[in-house]
């Protein structure tokens, strides 16, 4: 990676830093952005290489269970454990069940499955891609006639569309277990109760939002990350920035996104 | 004269690859100052020169890597083989599936494409290696991967970037008689950078020696090692003392 120009004519000028740090944040999403067409076009194309596909939904999907578990998990129970507390202050315990499934699946869920991948997968993509960048990996591809593109992020890309949702559905449901056992403990409510009012309170639209979320959050982190791995050259100390650089953009990206769409689908009318 | 041979001359006549004034520079620091020479099919060409005169460079620029600031490149074709200086092989596949990936566009019959990896890996000597990964291969068994992956799927222009750079000496051997045999055979264009004056004075019909990025000689190589061109001469005879200032 370049040097920033911090200092110019040997006067420090922090505006530098600044338009150099623009400079490159507006380089990336160009650079994201058209990369998400080619991997589109490519995809209505038809040039999909399943066998990848299936051996990254491996890499991405399957080997983040258990991190997003984790996460889902506690972030249920301290969740639960708050609303509860209010709820029953109120004498309304029995909505415990539809306040946590609702936070869980308009926002929670989405957000912990997102930020995990995004720290699980988005780094180590990055990392490869820019392992491969340095090693000349990427330019062998192209003087084989082979668009990284298609070869590299195509796959990574369908892999993340497909587990993104499964892992994100997947976190709601490891936190309404935790909301159900908080419940039961903490406010003596029977699980039965509890499910009801979660049957109650989630509508299809839930679901609907819960999904164009995760979409998002899959073609956030893996262009994201696809864009900085293509987009770094140099030596073996770029892999390190350029992981923090993805982890940085995707989880931010995240966080921006979730609160566009919420805004265009829960906003009070 | 039958219309094969007219057919031949007429396209010997053409350049493969022809470069005309190349400047190239990396971050304010030029590297190439006006780079020009011609590659004609069936014809080998040596680029020599000290470490970091840009030769490796100018291969990038033939094959569309890079971008020339200034200058011309003309390539008859885009079926181009390159041997990286630093083997690039895909790290994630094996060394057939990373041959079979150069075969990828040419839409060969499995068992054709299978036997087309077998023959190259068997002339490079490492038909035992053909599932390892490359972490798995030592230097120069990656080189010769390389090596056959470049030439897999025989191209009309084949540029090698220190080929046998870091192979035993019956290896290069091996390696250099095949490059010979190439440029007979397919009728290639080839261009050769290295540092190891067997491979170049015995597989290039012509040589050119690059300093302070530009030309500063061009001939046959036998008439390196006695021309009295003080470039040449100094870089020929591994001497400090001369116009070449090193390092
Ligand atoms: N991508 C790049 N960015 C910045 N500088 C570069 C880049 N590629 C090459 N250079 C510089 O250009 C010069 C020529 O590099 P090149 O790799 O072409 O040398 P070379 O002649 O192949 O050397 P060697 O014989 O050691 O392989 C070097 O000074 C190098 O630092
Ligand atoms: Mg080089």
């Amino acid at each position: 990676m370049q040097q920033q120009p911090v200092i110019k004519n040997g006067i420090f000028k922090p505006y530098l830093i600044f338009e150099a740090w623009f400079g490159s944040g507006v380089r990336l999403c160009g650079q994201t952005i058209l990369l998400l067409f080619h991997t589109i076009r490519y995809i209505l194309q038809g040039k999909i290489d399943w066998p990848e596909v299936f051996r990254q939904s491996n890499m991405i999907g399957v080997k983040s269970f258990a991190v997003v578990a984790i996460t889902a998990l506690f972030t249920g129970f301290a969740m639960s454990l708050q609303i509860a507390r209010e709820l029953v202050l109120f004498g309304a315990d029995t909505a415990i069940g539809g306040v946590v499934s609702l936070a869980l699946i308009r926002e929670i869920g989405p957000i912990t499955a997102g930020v995990m991948v995004a720290g699980r997968v988005g780094s180590a993509i990055a990392a490869e891609l820019t392992t491969m960048m340095i090693t000349e990996q990427i330019d062998a591809l192209k003087v084989m006639r082979i668009d990284p593109a298609q070869y590299l992020v195509v796959p990574r890309y369908l892999a993340g569309v497909f587990m993104m949702p499964v892992l994100s559905i997947y976190a709601m449901f490891i936190g309404l277990f935790a909301g159900i056992l908080i419940a039961q403990s903490a406010a003596n409510l029977p699980m039965a109760t509890f499910l009801d009012s979660v049957k109650q309170t989630i509508l299809d639209r839930d679901f609907h939002v819960h999904f164009i979320k995760s979409f998002i959050n899959a073609t956030i982190i893996i262009m994201f990350s696809c864009a900085i791995g293509l987009s770094t050259r140099g030596g073996a100390e770029d892999v390190g920035i350029a992981t923090t650089r993805a982890i940085v953009w995707t989880m931010t990206m995240i966080f921006v996104f979730n609160y566009i769409v919420t805004s265009l689908t829960y906003a009070p009318r | 004269m039958d219309s094969n041979q007219k057919r031949k001359n007429e396209s010997s006549k053409k350049p493969k690859v022809q470069v005309e004034d190349l400047h190239k520079s990396f971050n304010g620091k030029q590297v190439l100052k006006g780079v020009s020479f011609e590659v004609y099919s069936g014809e080998t060409l040596a680029i020599i020169g000290p470490s970091g005169c840009g030769k490796s460079t100018i291969l990038k620029l033939l094959c569309g890597l890079l971008q020339p600031d200034k200058g011309k490149v003309e390539m008859a074709t885009d079926n181009i083989g390159l041997v990286f200086q630093g083997s690039a092989l895909l790290n994630s596949l094996t060394v057939r599936q990373n041959l079979s990936l150069a075969l990828r566009g040419h839409k060969l019959k499995r068992n054709e494409e299978t036997k087309k990896i077998e023959e190259k890996l068997n002339l490079v000597g490492l038909k035992e290696q053909i599932d390892s990964y490359p972490s798995q291969l030592s230097g120069g068994q990656q080189k010769r991967t390389s090596f056959a992956r470049a030439i897999v799927y025989d191209p009309e222009i084949i540029l090698y970037d220190e080929p046998t750079t870091g192979l035993d000496p019956v290896m290069s051997t091996i390696i250099e008689d095949y490059m010979i045999e190439l440029e007979s055979k397919l009728h290639a264009a080839s261009i050769v950078v290295t540092h190891q004056l067997s491979t170049w004075t015995r597989t290039a019909d012509r040589a050119v020696l690059l300093h302070d990025g530009k030309i500063v000689w061009q001939g046959v190589p036998q008439e390196a090692m006695n021309s009295s061109d003080p470039f040449i001469k100094q870089f020929a005879h591994a001497s400090r003392e001369g116009p070449m200032e090193i390092g």
